[in-house]
């Protein structure tokens, strides 16, 4: 199945040369979670790192659906 | 007493009289300084009632105790007076360099009461002071006034000033120092211009002597290595300052767009902090002593909207841009920029003019009033509206009262997007229910620097909390409100204090910051010590609004947030859920079920009844 990993600021860095405005598409195995689609890139994964699933507060291990959107920025300060 | 020099400077700008006075150092342990020493004085001198535009309204100027010491971000100072906006308290605050630079004169505070006959500025050199004529930089703006003032005095002043917005009593005027850096909220400039205060000159070696000079150097330096070593793996806020902030809200569905019609904005890889660091960042530009160094030196080159400045911050991308529907991002820096150069809160103003447009996109503002047409997205119309408010030219008289006043004017009261007529700052609080809480009952109107549980609800500093739930939000927003007085009142940035020197738990508790004042000041405080203290400011603060007649009765949020749900985005559907947080809010404070303090609340406090 389809699903995007949208990366912001600084964890751009990671993505791949066709990520676009930040967004890169992957195509991941039923199943996969929250989790499994962030650890495909080099970012840190404890509490200095916030990810959202389509822009909702939930568990890592939540399963993915077709369509998703997993976001990660750094948490560091606010605005 | 070490770290605050214990002193006052008094200026009746009637009379044009300086004087001096100690301050009893059972009150500046009680009150922290800062944020807390100021209200202590306004309460105590003047009625809350005044018409905050008349010579009995005090205008303070307030360092604390770690203002000009080795503190990381020890560089702040606060404005604080009766609101012209808001009709309740300001305190606003401001970095830069200005701050260290008022506390080396040897003085905690500065007081200005009265009202000069004629424009004037104050120059303070240590124990000189002189109530000079500012009849030459009258009418000059910020950048123009900071150059010829510090010509006429000295290249070692740092200058404090209003621009043409303050002079002419625009509600949303700044009193900005170092050209760029604003003490932005509430009208802090008119409340300067009514004074006819042009600008404080201050300069000076009285650095404040120490409790403990090597343990606060020891302890400084430990805690700029922990902001250096997440600078090195690549801070945000030193690339973006807080410009990467519109992509996180966007995510969130939080962003507001189109004066609050929306929480997402179709354009926002326009405006972004990526734009703008591809397309204008030169350098950050940090505060004196900042470790972390979120300030950002931009230009914009060539072209109609050519300039060079600071910023914009996520709050002026929020308002002048998402919030008018402008994704030109030349136009946006330009209008920051403006806006800096004029002495004018951004969000005020973005919000202001973005009521307007839906106003006249509704139909019930024409462009025979306005003098032009005024669509969201607008960049030049938006442009043109901010020279109109400053110089208060036309339809700008309208919009310098601000948008609760211009919804009013025009009919339709549900469209300003206000709380004590306040415009809210960059998070809908639709999908962001603690946020809701704060503003319904910031004492400043709302404002995100009240006690922003965005920090845990958006950005998970120091942990992530579900911003959809009301659940546990009343004991949070009070226990930041709380946290933020203190780090008001300490006279450090909350950006570093919330995360370097407060505990990584959901409730942070101040271990290293109250450390950081017992070195400083040898107070001998415990972080319950200083918590207890924050309550105190805070619950006073309450006291002044009850007594200015912005009591309880203005714990609410705008039509828009209680009953009109988002239409996009994560928390599509979504209002505020006031009525399941407020009365919890007030057990938390210790207020009654109508949100009066309750006298038991007062005695534990040492509060007068």
């Amino acid at each position: 199945m389809m699903i995007c990993v949208k990366l912001i600021a600084n964890y751009r860095e990671q993505l791949p040369p066709e990520a676009k405005n930040g967004v890169v598409e992957l195509d991941v195995p039923d199943g996969t979670t929250v989790y499994d689609a962030i650890s495909k890139f080099d970012i840190p994964l404890d509490d200095t790192s916030v990810i959202v699933l389509n822009g909702l507060t939930v568990d890592m291990s939540t399963p993915l659906k077709e369509g998703d959107m997993v976001t990660a920025f750094s948490a560091i300060a606010g605005g | 007493m070490y770290g605050w020099h214990l002193k006052i400077l008094r200026v009746n700008l009637t009379t044009r009289k300086a004087t001096t006075e100690d301050v009893d150092p059972k009150i500046a342990r009680d009150y922290l300084g800062g944020r807390g020493w100021a209200i202590h004085y306004l309460y105590k001198e003047m009625d809350p009632a005044v018409d905050p535009l008349s010579p009995e309204n005090m205008l303070i100027f307030a360092t604390g105790p770690l203002t000009a010491t080795p503190a990381p971000t020890g560089n702040r100072y606060m404005v604080v007076t009766k609101s012209p906006l808001t009709g309740a308290l300001a305190h606003s605050n401001s970095g830069g360099e200005f701050p260290t630079w008022m506390k080396r004169t040897g003085f905690d505070l500065f007081i200005f009461e009265g009202k000069a006959s004629e424009p004037v500025y104050v120059l303070v050199n240590e124990d000189q002071v002189e109530v000079k004529s500012a009849a030459h930089v009258w009418g000059k703006d910020v950048h123009e006034t900071t150059d010829i003032l510090k010509a006429e005095t000295s290249d070692d002043a740092r200058v404090a000033c209003i621009g043409p917005a303050g002079e002419n009593l625009a509600l949303m005027a700044a009193i900005m120092n170092d050209k760029h850096r604003a003490a932005a909220r509430s009208g802090v400039g008119a409340v300067m211009g009514s004074k006819n205060l042009k600008a404080v000159v201050a300069m000076g070696n009285k650095n404040p002597p120490l409790h403990d000079t090597e343990g606060m150097r020891a302890l400084s330096v430990d805690t700029s290595k922990n902001v250096g070593a997440d600078v090195k793996k690549g801070s945000n806020m030193r690339i973006y300052g807080t410009s990467y902030v519109p992509q996180v809200t966007n995510t969130l569905g939080i962003l507001p767009t189109h004066n609050f019609l929306q929480g997402t904005f179709e354009h926002v890889n326009n405006i972004d902090g990526d734009a703008l660091k591809n397309q204008y960042l030169i350098r950050h530009t940090p505060c004196y002593r900042c470790p972390l160094s979120c300030g950002r030196l931009t230009e914009v080159p060539d072209g109609p909207y050519k300039g060079k400045g600071e910023g914009p911050e996520y709050e002026t991308i929020s308002s002048l841009g998402t919030g008018c529907g402008v994704s030109n991002l030349a136009a946006l820096v330009k209008a920051n920029y403006l806006c800096n150069e004029y002495g004018m809160d951004t969000i005020t103003t973005g919000m202001t003019i973005a009521a307007a447009m839906e106003m006249y996109e509704k139909g019930y503002i024409s462009e025979d009033v306005i003098g032009m047409p005024l669509k969201f997205g607008d960049h030049d119309a938006m442009i043109a509206m901010i020279k109109k408010m400053a110089y208060m030219e036309g339809f700008g008289k309208d919009l310098a009262m601000g948008s609760y006043r211009l919804a009013e004017k025009y009919g339709h009261p549900e469209l300003a997007v206000t709380t004590r007529k306040q415009e809210f700052p960059g998070y809908d609080p639709r999908g962001s229910q603690g946020m809701g809480l704060l503003y319904a009952t910031s004492n400043k109107g709302a404002s995100h620097m009240e006690g922003d549980v965005a920090y845990e609800e958006v950005f998970g500093v120091p942990v992530k909390e579900n911003p959809l739930t009301t659940e546990g939000k009343p004991e949070l927003v009070k226990h930041f409100e709380d946290s933020f007085a203190l780090i008001d009142s300490s006279g450090l940035c909350v950006f570093v204090a919330i995360r370097y020197v407060f505990s990584k738990d959901r409730m942070i508790w101040p271990e290293r910051l109250s450390e950081l004042m017992n070195l400083s000041t040898g107070a001998g405080y415990t972080p319950a010590e200083v918590m207890q203290a924050a309550d105190r400011v805070y619950t006073l603060e309450r006291m002044f609004l009850i007594k200015a007649g912005s009591g309880p009765e203005h714990d609410t949020l705008p039509h828009r947030m209680l009953h009109e749900p988002l239409p996009d985005g994560p928390a599509k559907g979504r209002v505020v859920e006031l009525d399941k947080m407020l009365p919890d809010f007030y057990k938390e404070r210790g207020w009654d079920e109508k949100g009066y303090p309750t006298q038991e609340k007062l005695m534990e406090l040492g509060l007068p009844m």
